[in-house]
């Protein structure tokens, strides 16, 4: 067990390696630099005054060895666009807000969602299903922004009642929580629906109904508990998901997140912030990973041994 | 797409009903604000990148530093006329051939710590901003100052740069040349004073925050919370401070346009820039928005590269710029939302208070009625051109390139516009190549392209801001033009003390430029700025003409009943 756990950190080091490497070069392959975003064309001197600073001056190899120093004592450099401001910590304190956004909205939106999928399951073909399935398709199919717009045309500018963006007060939560949860409930509603039936035509199912249990019992702790396995893996990937932000939704209220500012870095070829975000959410989706793997291990014994 | 709207309408109309049914008495909107509250609520698109006068670079920052610093001067609107009012300087003369300029600073002008604002402070700031290991992206600014060149390529020591301070109150400033209208040029945020103490107490987070820097302006950050919210508050320390209405702004950060218009229409936001003719149609309509056209200092154009083998040749240049209707470039291309323009010189650009344009006429409308006196049209150009190259006559066998430094959307449909103009009044089939600006610039900087398509935003209310791009000295849109007359004439300008001696020197010049059609003007920018009507400016009321090269900030705004 203890073996199997340092390899898996072992390639879990390997992988951060190996994406730093690559994103380091990617980005350097792709023309244009920070100045760029000026679109100018800036004098001479000042252009080499600019690039010295920030050792971009330095040939590339060099620029990389300095960078994978700076990552071995978990210093990512200082933000090209905004001078003066570490990635790290960035990093530190967009990420908790994009967190706290995510992660409530990823409760709800999960709970709701499972148990619309339940009940969408247990009455198949029938209006709540189809009401549930309904959902479920709006939600996946209809833009984020195009809902996010719509909320603040009905609460704000309609009915007056919320405030259509900003942050620093926890009404300023409520909106956006709504337009993020939709996305967790529509997933997880069709998901959980297609886990249940598949559970419910399995013989372990048909074996507790002829032992006599009740329907109550046999749906709470034999098919639930199966149906929920799958949902483990997708959940995993949403946590991850809270984290990284939702760039459209921070951008439409104000949320000084780390989604909204990843992708403003990348259209600002700022450099060090890009390599700063990515390993983040790499490491982030790897360590994700793992704890999946130990939970699997936890709820499904099947697993269990199949590890040792 | 129609139905699916229409699902999404009543899918919010289900969640708003049943959330406001368990909401369950949702507070009643705050009551009763105070008649005069005197605040502001704004937004910007993006973040502010830093606050510090030597390393900003984009145009957020240098709002919220026209409002929590103060410079030399103010530039402001009076009586519809540009006014130099005095900032930290109460007085300033220059000698006699304008090439050094004396200030006077006031001594009642402080920091918001207190502490007085002095010459050596402004001697700092300078030398800071010149100095090569600062990495300032705007330094260039002050290529204007004795010893700038030599100081930024590390050839001399910043000490050597031509500021200094007299005494406590007494700023010098020695220029390279003569400059009458360096005294508009300080302006710029890069000539506000910086504190040597607060500068090395905060090191690498000098203004990156709101409490890492001291501000001498009629405002102060308050707080600024990154990525999302800017305040900044009335400054008690201010010299004017009586003569500052509001007690706060505060700037939202909000890029998105439709979370923008939702924000203004529910009240949250006082000030929105409209981004397409529907919205500014849509906000005239109501008579609770105030409605003021700025016309502004960005122009876009295409620029030709006159080392290229076909367009080397002037009578090539002169029909694909007389080939363009600007009308049309301004509907197809900018939503009718820029100006046409027909020279290179953008109308809000003045000397001493008169717009250049009113003086130089409209040199490519003037050019087209000379084609039409002739009874020519602009392929007959192309045709005249051909020949003397030697290309024979059929405009369809040309391999002409358009660059775009843009990939999106936008630059796809203006490219398609372009291939059309120009097939319809040339016959040329023209192709068009996008790429990022990286790989754009640096075509340019090789010689590597045709024609170019840019936009270029004035910094200062002197032709010789644009003018002197296409200097051969300077060869800043990488045209490759060279001019003899051209240059002498914008020298000769930007160091004529008499301002119709001036204007006539830069008139002269932006003729040549346009009779060498080195460029083809398309397009003036425009800010198409709403208000509610509760909110006013001492000077320069809203939906009144309003001057663009001034920088008040919000100092002269206040409000009435809300």
């Amino acid at each position: 067990m203890v073996k199997h756990v340092l390899k898996r950190i072992g390639y879990m080091l390997l992988t951060l390696f190996a994406v730093a490497t690559i994103t380091f070069f990617l980005m350097r392959s792709i023309p244009g630099d920070p100045l760029a975003s000026m679109a100018r064309n800036l004098p001479e001197q000042t252009k080499i005054n600019y690039y010295a600073k920030y050792g971009l001056d330095q040939p590339l190899f060099q620029q990389y060895l300095i960078y994978m120093k700076g990552l071995l004592r978990l210093d990512l450099g200082e933000s090209l666009l905004y001078p003066g401001r570490s990635v790290v910590g960035e990093i530190a304190r967009t990420s908790p807000v994009s967190g706290m956004v995510g992660g409530i909205a990823l409760v709800i939106g999960t709970l709701i969602g499972v148990v619309l999928g339940i009940i969408a399951a247990l009455k198949k073909n029938s209006w709540p299903d189809y009401l549930v399935m309904f959902i479920a398709i709006l939600g996946a199919t209809v833009p984020v922004f195009v809902l996010a717009s719509l909320m603040q045309y009905i609460f704000a500018v309609r009915l007056g009642a919320l405030p259509a963006s900003g942050w620093g007060e926890s009404r300023h939560l409520i909106l956006p929580v709504i337009v993020m949860s939709f996305g967790s409930i529509a997933t997880y509603a069709r998901y959980i629906k297609s886990s249940m039936l598949d559970t419910l035509n399995q013989d372990y199912v048909l074996t507790a109904r002829a032992k006599g249990l009740s329907e109550k019992k046999v749906i709470l702790s034999h098919v639930l508990r199966n149906s929920l396995l799958p949902a483990v893996t997708i959940f995993s990937g949403s946590i991850v998901g809270v984290f990284t932000g939702a760039f459209v939704i921070e951008r439409m209220f104000s949320i000084p997140g780390i989604g909204y500012y990843y992708i403003s870095s990348i259209n600002n070829h700022d450099y060090t912030m890009i390599l700063g975000t990515t390993v983040f959410y790499a490491a982030l989706f790897i360590i994700m990973q793992l704890v999946v793997d130990f939970v699997y291990m936890i709820i499904d014994p099947r697993i269990r041994i199949a590890a040792d | 797409m129609k139905k699916r709207k229409l699902i999404s309408i009543m899918l919010a109309a289900v969640m708003a009903v049943s959330l406001t049914a368990c909401g369950g008495g949702s507070k009643s909107k705050e009551g009763g604000t105070t008649a005069q509250a005197q605040y502001v609520n704004t937004y910007f698109d993006s973040e502010p990148t830093t606050l510090d006068p030597s390393l900003r670079s984009d145009s957020y920052s240098n709002e919220i530093l026209t409002n929590v610093m103060e410079g030399l001067i103010r530039i402001e609107q009076r009586d519809g006329k540009y006014e130099i009012m005095p900032g930290d300087a109460e007085t300033w003369e220059p000698n006699e051939d304008e090439s050094v300029w004396t200030f006077h600073l006031g001594k009642d002008r402080k920091w918001s710590d207190g502490e007085a604002v002095t010459a050596d402070q402004y001697v700092y700031s300078l030398q800071r901003s010149s100095d090569p290991a600062t990495g300032c992206p705007n330094s260039y600014f002050l290529a204007a100052i004795l010893n700038y060149d030599a100081i930024s390529t590390g050839e001399m020591p910043v000490e050597e740069l031509g500021v200094k301070a007299l005494d406590d109150y007494t700023l010098e400033i020695t220029l390279k040349n003569p400059m009458p209208s360096f005294l508009e040029s300080t302006d710029a945020s890069i000539f506000y004073p910086q504190r040597q103490d607060i500068v090395e107490k905060y090191g690498d987070q000098f203004g990156t925050d709101a409490d890492k820097m001291v501000y001498n302006g009629p405002f102060v950050v308050e707080s600024w919370t990154h990525n999302s919210e800017i305040k900044i508050s009335k400054n008690a320390e201010y010299w004017d401070k009586d003569n500052v209405s509001l007690d706060y702004v505060d700037y939202q950060i909000l890029s998105d346009v439709s979370a923008v218009s939702n924000a203004y229409n529910s009240g949250q936001l006082d000030v929105l820039y409209a981004s397409s003719s529907e919205e500014v149609a849509q906000l005239e309509a109501d008579d609770n928005n105030v409605y003021t056209k700025i016309s502004g200092g960005n122009i876009t154009f295409a620029f030709y590269n006159t080392q290229d083998k076909l367009f080397s040749n002037v009578n090539v240049r002169k029909a694909f710029t007389l080939a363009l209707d600007q009308e049309e470039v301004n509907e197809m291309g900018f939503d009718e939302l820029r100006e046409p323009l027909y020279g290179w010189i953008a109308p809000a650009i003045s000397v001493d208070g008169t717009s250049m344009r009113e003086v130089a006429g409209n040199p490519i409308l003037e050019q087209k009625k000379a084609m039409e006196a002739e009874g020519k049209t602009a392929k007959d150009y192309l045709l005249e051109g051909m020949k003397e190259l030697g290309l024979g006559d059929d405009p369809a066998a040309l391999d002409v390139t358009f660059s775009l430094a843009g990939t999106d959307d936008w630059f796809h449909t203006f490219g398609e516009y372009l291939q059309q103009a120009y097939k319809e009044a040339l016959g040329v089939e023209v192709k068009i190549d996008f790429s990022e600006w990286g790989i754009f610039s640096d075509n340019l900087a090789n010689g590597n392209y045709q024609i170019g398509y840019m936009s270029w935003g004035a910094y200062f209310n002197d032709p010789y801001d644009m003018l002197s791009l296409h200097m051969s000295e300077f060869n800043q849109i990488s045209t490759n033009w060279s001019n003899a007359d051209y240059d002498a004439l914008v020298k000769a300008g930007a160091s004529e003390p008499d301002s119709e001696k001036r204007m006539q020197d830069y008139v002269d010049a932006e003729k040549i430029l346009m009779d060498n059609y080195v460029v083809c003007p398309f397009a003036t920018s425009v800010n198409h700025l709403f208000t509610k009507s509760y909110v006013h400016d001492k000077y320069a009321e809203y939906g009144e003409e309003s001057l663009y090269f001034k920088h008040p900030g919000w100092k002269n705004v206040y409000v009435t009943d809300r």
